[in-house]
């Protein structure tokens, strides 16, 4: 990985508690070190309970951290949701532009980044539909439209494809990478399934649970754009798969 | 880019939806119709109709004034609370207070207003106070994590987070809350009414029993009927119905 003055985010010995009934609470993260490169793709793997989420909300300052050191080199994150998480009151239009107007842009100007965003994911048609009437994939692009709408340099996802079904899957990861390309931002991303891993990413940190601590780092050197049913995918697949194994 | 279509919603809730709406105008022709027939048959001919419309309009417009104070009140209190800290401090001291029996607390009331219309009004809000603030305060701290996340990372922080986020997040338990809180309003209302001997439904049907007329009485309760029945498909029932669609999962 490159210099630390190159890093986006670079997390020193962190450790976390949930404040929960006990006197100390419960360790969900421990000595947690990692470093992301500015511009990277980083994915952040495990089993369930392994603290991946509790690690993005700590990176967020959403819980805070009970020891080590966080350097934040980032000023506009944005997440997508595994969840979605869109606000069922308003459109899809009005939930892409909701960032913007807490940032105080201006309706008219608001609304043309917001339909610029929703045409990006493939949704213009669609823009006066609310939550409700949109299939999983189609919430997911409106979530993703909605991060974008921020020109985030730093969008974190967490398990984005994991409610979705195995083809609208693969064209959101399509048009994922079409978009990072584009706008050359970080993306950390959580994620449970090796190969979409290794298709995406540049460097991926493995997690294992209880308490959460990242147990081994990879880099991914196959040459972009990477061919999924290559000899090489799958023996970068088997290789992790492997370590994974051995590790849990 | 791939293209993609619209799922509209053509699912079993709007079925039941209309089955249920269909259901309750036809209970309530029923309603107006064995009224209509009472009428032609001069079961009602006693009844005077102007000192019940009188008494009816009083009752109704002290149930609607109480309902919007209680409803300022308890949204925003609700509203405040749940956006500060201290939302698990105050939930057990508003149980405790809701649970007084609020008629055991009537001689207060008249202590304070007296036998007075703005006595009742003021008993009738402290009963529908409850089940508005608690369903809005209860939505807030169920909100999801991720909802309650996307609002923290896309802007909705501070103050602001109230009518951004909490305010609109709560909106079909404020409904919810204000269909029950209405319940209890009535009877709040109408009780307060017997006991103190103000003008309105709860004097008119005291005096209907003491004196026997039950005619009085059936007439009351159809009007009164009505009143319900003409809020709940005029008002609350579009608004649930617009709720569950927007908020559907």
């Amino acid at each position: 990985m490159p210099a630390t003055h190159d890093m986006l985010l670079v997390l020193s010995r962190v450790s976390a508690r949930f404040a929960d009934e006990g006197e100390k609470g419960t360790l969900a993260l421990k000595d947690i070190s990692l470093s992301v490169p500015a511009g990277s793709f980083v994915s952040i793997i495990g089993p369930s309970g392994a603290g991946k989420s509790t690690l993005m909300r700590v990176i967020l300052g959403f819980m805070p951290q009970t020891s080590g050191e966080i350097v934040r080199n980032f000023s506009r994150p944005a997440m997508v949701f595994q969840n979605y998480a869109l606000f069922p009151w308003l459109s899809a239009l009005d939930n892409v532009a909701f960032g913007l107007r807490m940032s105080g842009v201006p309706r008219k100007e608001r609304e043309r980044i917001a339909r610029e965003k929703l045409k990006e994911v493939g949704l213009a048609h669609l823009e006066n539909h609310y939550p409700a009437a949109l299939s999983g994939g189609q919430r997911q692009r409106v979530g993703l439209a909605r991060a974008l709408a921020l020109s985030p340099d730093l969008l974190i996802m967490d398990e984005p494809f994991s409610n979705l079904d195995t083809i609208t899957s693969e064209s959101l990861k399509a048009d994922l990478l079409k978009i990072w390309r584009t706008y050359g931002m970080t993306i950390l991303m959580v994620n449970h399934l090796i190969p979409d891993a290794i298709e995406l990413s540049d460097h991926i940190i493995v997690m294992s649970g209880h308490p959460g601590r990242i147990e081994k780092t990879f880099s991914i050197d196959l040459p972009r754009p990477r061919d999924t049913r290559s000899a090489h995918f799958f023996r970068h697949v088997d290789l992790l798969t492997e370590d994974i194994r051995a590790i849990s | 880019m791939i293209g993609s279509v619209v799922h509209p919603r053509t699912s079993a809730s709007h079925r039941s939806h209309a089955r249920r709406n269909k259901r309750a105008w036809a209970l309530m022709g029923i309603l107006v119709g064995v009224s209509l027939l009472l009428v032609a048959y001069g079961y009602f001919k006693a009844v005077e109709w102007p000192m019940l419309a009188d008494a009816v309009l009083h009752t109704t417009l002290r149930l609607a004034l109480a309902y919007g104070i209680a409803l300022v009140i308890g949204v925003s209190i609700a509203l405040l609370v749940g956006w500060s800290p201290f939302a698990d401090v105050f939930f057990p001291l508003f149980d405790i207070l809701q649970n007084l029996p609020s008629f055991a607390l009537i001689p207060l009331f008249i202590y304070f207003f007296g036998y007075t219309s703005k006595m009742i009004v003021i008993f009738a809000v402290s009963s529908i106070v409850w089940p508005i603030l608690f369903a809005v305060l209860t939505a807030i701290k169920s909100a999801h994590k991720d909802l309650s996340d996307a609002a923290t990372i896309f802007g909705a922080r501070g103050l602001r987070r109230i009518p951004y986020f909490l305010a609109p997040l709560s909106f079909p338990a404020m409904l919810t809350g204000s269909i029950v809180g209405i319940a209890i309003g009535w009877e709040s209302v109408i009780g307060a009414e017997i006991i103190t001997n103000v003008a309105g439904f709860g004097d008119f049907i005291k005096g209907a029993s003491a004196s026997g007329v039950t005619e009085d009485m059936l007439a009351g309760t159809f009007a009164i009927l009505v009143i319900v029945f003409a809020v709940n498909r005029l008002i609350w029932a579009p608004l649930l119905s617009e709720s569950s669609k927007r908020y559907a999962e």
